[in-house]
């Protein structure tokens, strides 16, 4: 791309998502201009709506954009703390729903980044992806030495677009501080998309995340990282055994391929439970389409963990808090619960503990109901990132927010497949006194 | 003769305290009347267990229990820990001691159990008897022992206060949990008696694992008492031992409710899930026991012993003066044979009455 088109490409970058941004802006403040003209309280209006065409009008920028603000989405779609629900579901379908690259393109980073011509290390390269996401897309191929594999390519441009998207967004952020009376602040948010971005961008920390988590389950025949071929790896390209399989919410292909899938959330809850309980170094991203299963020799599942561009290193001491957390809610325990809470990291602007506790009891009479049973399920992070919401004193740890999308995941995975994603119950001794 | 028959409600009633137990900070259940401890939820339950096993003598009945020869002795023995200690190898006491305290909450997973519809599934009436309060009060006081509730702390926060006064609170080890989760395969549970509906089986097997697990604790409560209670070693040896007294006392009722409750169902005869096949209680009790106790105080305690003695000597690795500790804590091994699988004496689990 020369100099120019790179100008009127970061020009009209800047004035669409300053046009979304307006748009967006202006729907939230002329109700509220129209409130106070007709001296209506504010607090009475259904937000819901407006929520949802904002929500789709960022989707539909992002995906025509893609780089930075797709990146945004996914993140905003993680953030059920912050944003309301319409945001997290229209914008969380970002994570795997974005149309693929051409195959010029994916040559030319290949070529680029290999050194050398593209025949020389692929004798085959479908040039159809099999997924394609919002920093790289995947295709399947086969080395010269006749191996299968599989190949993400990161996009070429996506640095230049992220950094002109980071820039533009901050400034929309600023423009809107400055002029809304009661401004949210988006400035942490971008400082910690801008975090994760940087490592995300260097496709051989991807490739070490996958070595670590691999030497976790070096015991464990259930559980399967596809080989990395480190000699084919680059900063923006993976080269990873190719691994095929069912994806793992997907009943009817479970049961024609024969696996007996009655015990298969708590095995693969055993494996979340490792990662991120045990190692505190853990796949954040378990959604549907990132976890494959094959048949064991004895008819049951196993798993293969794909992609981890999301993995994430937890704070020492992190896992026992989250399980103690879990524990406190199983158990109706308030003050364990508010002890939980401390030791993971959340904290009140106030410094007063009584928003947490006010926080606890909601969630333990959700307990009481039943319904916790060691399962983090959506409606659940849901109700507790609500009751967070709606108090806004409260600090909230990202590490937090991840694990318990992790878990959100899995339980979604559970659902599907009719089944409870139940942390607890895949701990350790089923019964003890 | 006492009542035998209790409301959820009474099962639960607190006996009226002086002061609250308070341990390292965190205010448990239970508390003191004129200094002395009183266990939660006691003043119905204690004499009510009292009363259904009383019963169960009166009609001539034994009681099912763990020979105290099966029961293994704490690995490491309190002059092995407590020589650790001295050594300033605490990392694998703290560890012990985290894992006992979550194993210990895990007990609440106790109230999970579904218990099966005893009128169509046993053939005499079991009014008036443990087993009818299962659901109805004993199962959900056991949890709340464990675990604690509202804004209580039960056994699990009472074991962390022992030893985070005994120990000053001592760094925990990050990879306790893994320890937890990697410390046995899960294995397929194969059914004993297929005849017997799934929750009938699944709950006696759970009763006699906890039976089992709560009789072999007892060794444990003296060897943490031992040691927490040691002014050579413990940072407030009066305050922590006397927290894991308080635990020892709260157990006993745990392991009355489970020896009386399985003890009426070998009086009686259990139907089957086709609603015709009969089945001597006593016959079923026996074998699952048996079965249970056979695993629990043979390959699995040795094998848990052995992975411990291998983290103890990482540990001690590490120290300076290695091989001379490494020495001395092995001269201290108590040098207990763990039982045979195969042996007979394992099938003598009953007392006369």
């Amino acid at each position: 791309m020369n100099v120019g088109s790179r100008i009127a490409e970061r020009l009209y970058r800047n004035a669409r998502i300053g046009w979304t941004a307006s748009c967006v802006w202006l729907r939230y403040k002329t109700p509220q201009w129209w409130d106070r003209l007709l001296r209506r309280d504010p607090a009475g209006r259904d937000m819901n709506a407006i929520h949802q065409r904002n929500a789709d009008q960022i989707f539909n920028t992002a995906v025509s954009m893609r780089g930075m603000l797709v990146k945004m989405c996914q993140v905003v779609g993680t953030r059920s703390d912050i944003f309301p629900p319409q945001y997290v579901k229209t914008l969380s379908q970002c994570h795997d729903r974005l149309p693929p690259r051409d195959f010029a393109t994916v040559k030319q980073v290949i070529e680029e980044d290999f050194g050398r011509p593209f025949g020389e290390v692929f004798s085959e390269f479908s040039p159809k992806a099999i997924a394609a996401a919002s920093l790289a897309q995947v295709h399947k191929a086969r080395l010269v030495s006749g191996r299968e594999v599989a190949v993400k390519v990161q996009y070429p441009d996506i640095e230049h677009i992220i950094r002109t998207d980071l820039t533009a967004s901050r400034r929309v952020a600023a423009i809107y501080q400055r002029f809304d009376s009661n401004p949210m602040d988006f400035l942490p948010l971008l400082d910690e998309l801008q975090r994760h971005l940087k490592m995300e961008l260097d496709f051989r920390r991807e490739a070490q995340s996958a070595e670590r988590v691999r030497g976790f389950f070096v015991n464990d025949p259930t559980v399967r990282i596809p080989e990395i071929l480190h000699e084919h790896c680059t900063r923006r390209v993976i080269v990873m055994e190719y691994v095929e399989g069912v994806k793992v919410n997907d009943r009817e292909a479970l049961e024609n391929a024969g696996i007996e899938y009655s015990d298969l959330m708590v095995r693969l809850m055993r494996i979340f439970n490792q990662m991120i309980l045990a190692h505190g170094f853990f796949h954040a991203d378990p959604h549907p389409g990132n976890i494959l299963v094959n048949r064991s020799p004895r008819g049951k599942a196993l798993f293969t963990l794909l992609d981890f561009g999301l993995a994430k290193e937890l704070p020492e001491g992190f896992g026992l808090g989250i399980f103690e957390l879990m524990f406190s809610m199983m158990t109706f325990n308030e003050s364990a619960m508010l002890r939980a809470f401390r030791e993971l990291g959340f904290e009140t602007k106030t410094g007063d503990d009584s928003t947490l506790l006010l926080i606890a009891r909601r969630m333990i009479a959700r307990s009481d109901t039943g319904t916790f049973q060691g399962e983090f399920t959506e409606d659940m992070t849901d109700e507790m990132f609500e009751a967070i919401r709606e108090n806004p004193v409260v600090k909230v740890p990202i590490d937090f927010v991840l694990v318990a999308r992790a878990f959100a995941l899995l339980s979604g995975i559970a659902h599907t497949l009719g089944q409870r994603a139940n942390a607890l119950d895949a701990m350790g001794p089923a019964v003890a006194g | 003769m006492a009542s035998l028959t209790y409301s959820f409600d009474e099962l639960m009633s607190e006996s009226p305290v002086e002061e609250p137990l308070i341990a390292g900070g965190v205010r448990c259940h239970g508390g003191y009347v004129a200094g002395e401890y009183v266990s939660p939820r006691s003043a119905v339950r204690r004499p009510a267990i009292e009363a259904w096993r009383q019963r169960l003598l009166d009609d001539g009945h034994p009681l099912i229990h763990v020979p105290e020869k099966y029961v293994p002795p704490n690995y490491p023995n309190y002059p092995q820990a407590k020589y650790l200690l001295k050594e300033g190898v605490v990392e694998p006491v703290t560890r012990a001691l985290t894992i006992i305290s979550i194993v210990e909450g895990f007990g609440a997973r106790i109230r999970e159990v579904r218990v099966p519809d005893f009128a169509m599934e046993v053939k005499e009436s079991i009014e008036g008897t443990a087993v009818a309060h299962l659901a109805n009060g004993l199962f959900e006081a056991h949890a709340r022992d464990e675990a604690g509730h509202r804004n209580e702390g039960g056994h699990k926060q009472m074991w962390e206060a022992a030893r985070d006064l005994g120990l000053a609170k001592p760094h925990v080890p990050g990879d306790v949990l893994l320890r937890l989760m990697t410390g046995g395969a899960v294995g397929e549970r194969v059914r004993l008696f297929p005849a017997l509906s799934e929750k009938m089986e699944n709950m006696i097997v759970m009763m006699a694992n906890v039976l089992i697990v709560e009789t072999f604790a007892e060794d444990t409560f003296n060897w943490a008492q031992q040691l927490l209670g040691d002014p050579e070693v413990s940072a407030d040896p009066q305050h922590a031992a006397h927290v894991v007294a308080c635990i020892a006392r709260d157990e006993v009722p745990h392991v009355d409710y489970l020896t009386v409750a399985l003890s009426e169902l070998r009086t009686r005869t259990l139907i089957g899930a086709d609603g015709k096949t009969e089945l001597s209680g006593a016959e079923v009790i026996d074998s699952v026991f048996r079965r249970q106790l056979r695993g629990m105080a043979t390959q699995r305690p040795r094998q848990s012993r052995d992975r411990l003695r291998d983290e103890i000597r990482q540990a001690i690795a590490d120290t300076q003066r290695a091989s001379v500790v490494a020495k001395r804590f092995e001269d201290l091994d108590s040098g207990w044979a763990f039982p045979h699988p195969d042996d007979e004496a394992l099938d003598v689990l009953l007392t006369a009455a």
